[in-house]
């Protein structure tokens, strides 16, 4: 059954959103993404417009990750404290890469800055995030016990102020590592233009040294805020979010972050971070693939990433 | 007898002049009509058939065009940067170029119509690219280059084509019929189209005749669209709260039938 989608001025098969919604959910409740980084090129594919894509994965995600937190919550795997203190600095950080942007296109050729800055994160962050998980599930459970070695970062981030103890995640840190950093994220995030999960989630593992599973409840925690406010700017400047196709897709990705809530408990933290870094490898190597085959069009439309 | 005799003759003349200016006017007269002239997009829109007939001369070629009114359009340019990544590098601003452009004739367009009269008109893509204003363009050859990508991206939204032989014509009663069934598109956006019907004789246009159409969204749809152009806050907001709404209701449902696991 097709239905007629009034932002996007396109038809549109009404199992493709609701399947891409259920897949793309399901990641979300696994491993704490949005998930932006492959709803909106699908969504693209499907004939709508870029930005109403962009605009109205962030009203889905919003839809997801309650459902996703509420879930995680329930089974004590959300770090609110944490996750608010991450959310302060992903805003400021917003705020700083938007006028990033500016900048860059000022500079010209923008584009290029943000292409190769999003696939070195994937990159980096991906093939770190196999490795470490793979030699970790390798690691005997002798070994697992025995505490990791200080390292200078460690050594650093222990001397800051405002040191406090995050109790649901057990870890202590100054207030000002989880702001800083959540301020990292925002900035790339917002000059990717991307919700930034796949940053989020290994700043929370190995920076922030919190258990897989709090992680994951704590960035749909932060996403489910971050993506209110897209929603609200892109729906109040652009006018480009679409409700309809909002509306089909949360109905996948609701149930899918909970179904993937569920497969995740079944699953170890290092099996999930396995699974995690795959999927952003996977999405690294597409992206290298449209940047270096030649496109079948030459022109496109304004306003996607 | 005699004055009678002479009538006779005199009326089969004036029979015969009658029928010459009868159907001298059926030839002038070039006629155009399409089954819809509203078409109304509700939900369950998914495109719709086009069908435009009409009479014309006898033995006149035809050319349809159905077009939107012109106007602006921004797109991105993908080149390759350092010889190896392909990604957008400039920013093509077209002027004076509409955003649909369909196109069927009997007979290829620069078979039957000289160049002027396909600039005059904006018959086929080329008369269409020699109208439009395109920038950054440095020379002919490039404006030639972007401008044919352009068709290629148009016909791959399926708002640009044409079509050639498509167009059916039955002569009758001393004119031709001609009818063709078209394909509306769903890409194609609400907003007022023209369908031109030009007769086609010696390499000029002899005669046109037009209808409109209009597309324009309905019920729900156009409430929808409306609310989101004109009042984008409380349009975001209750976009927040259906999907806040959405998530913690399948978390309850799930939470419940959780239990029983």
């Amino acid at each position: 059954m097709y239905l007629y989608l009034p932002v996007a001025l396109t038809s549109i098969n009404i199992l493709i959103p609701v399947g891409l919604g259920l897949a793309v959910g399901l990641l979300s409740g696994l491993f704490g993404v949005g998930g932006g980084f492959l709803m909106t090129p699908l969504l693209i594919m499907f004939g709508i417009p870029a930005t109403v894509a962009a605009a109205t994965d962030s009203n889905q995600i919003v839809a997801a990750s309650t459902s996703g937190t509420y879930a995680h919550w329930k089974v004590g795997n959300v770090d609110f404290k944490m996750g608010l203190i991450l959310l302060a600095g992903g805003l400021v950080g917003g705020l700083v890469g938007v006028q990033g942007i500016k900048v860059l296109q000022a500079m010209g050729n923008a584009d290029f800055v943000i292409k190769i800055t999003y696939v070195l994160m994937l990159g980096i962050v991906g093939t770190y995030m196999f490795i470490e998980s793979i030699s970790s599930m390798r690691k005997t459970k002798v070994e697992e016990v025995k505490q990791e070695k200080e390292s200078a970062l460690t050594r650093f981030l222990k001397s800051l102020p405002l040191q406090t103890h995050f109790e649901k995640s057990g870890v202590t840190h100054s207030m000002l590592v989880p702001l800083i950093f959540g301020g990292f994220v925002g900035i790339l995030a917002a000059i990717m233009g991307v919700g930034g999960g796949f940053l989020m989630v290994p700043v929370m593992v190995y920076i922030l040294r919190m258990p897989m599973h709090v992680v994951v409840g704590t960035s749909l925690f932060q996403i489910l805020f971050n993506c209110i406010e897209v929603t609200f700017l892109q729906a109040y400047t652009n006018h480009s979010v679409d409700f309809i196709l909002a509306v089909l897709l949360l109905l996948g990705s609701t149930v899918g972050a909970q179904v993937g809530t569920v497969f995740g408990r079944k699953l170890k933290g290092e099996q999930l971070k396995v699974f995690l870094a795959i999927i952003v490898l996977v999405v690294t190597v597409k992206i290298v693939f449209d940047l270096t085959l030649t496109p079948s069009q030459l022109l496109g439309q304004a306003g996607g990433h | 007898m005699n004055n009678f005799k002479f009538q006779v003759p005199s009326f089969k003349l004036i029979v015969l002049v009658l029928c010459i200016l009868y159907s001298g006017q059926a030839f002038a007269e070039l006629t155009v009509t399409a089954n819809h002239s509203h078409i109304n997009v509700d939900f369950f829109y998914h495109g719709s058939t086009m069908s435009i007939r009409g009479t014309s001369d006898l033995g006149v070629d035809l050319v349809i065009k159905l077009t939107s009114p012109e106007g602006h359009e921004v797109l991105k340019e993908k080149g390759k940067v350092g010889g190896v990544l392909w990604m957008n590098v400039a920013t093509l601003k077209l002027d004076h170029i509409p955003g649909m452009y369909f196109l069927h004739s009997t007979k290829k367009v620069e078979d039957i119509l000289s160049t002027e009269e396909q600039d005059k008109y904006q018959i086929g893509y080329p008369a269409l690219q020699r109208h439009v204003d395109m920038s950054p363009v440095a020379n002919e050859e490039e404006k030639t280059r972007w401008f044919n990508e352009y068709v290629r991206f148009k016909e791959d939204s399926r708002v640009y084509s044409t079509s050639i032989g498509k167009i059916s014509v039955s002569p009758q009663y001393g004119k031709d019929n001609y009818y063709i069934l078209t394909e509306w598109p769903y890409q194609v956006p609400p907003g007022n189209y023209t369908v031109t019907v030009y007769a086609v004789k010696d390499g000029k246009v002899i005669e046109t005749a037009q209808s409109n159409i209009v597309v324009e969204q309905v019920g729900i749809v156009k409430s929808l669209a409306g609310m989101a152009r004109d009042n984008g806050a409380l349009y975001g907001v209750i976009a927040i709260i259906a999907a806040l709404g959405a998530g913690i209701g399948v978390g309850l449902i799930f939470t419940k039938g959780g239990g029983a696991h």
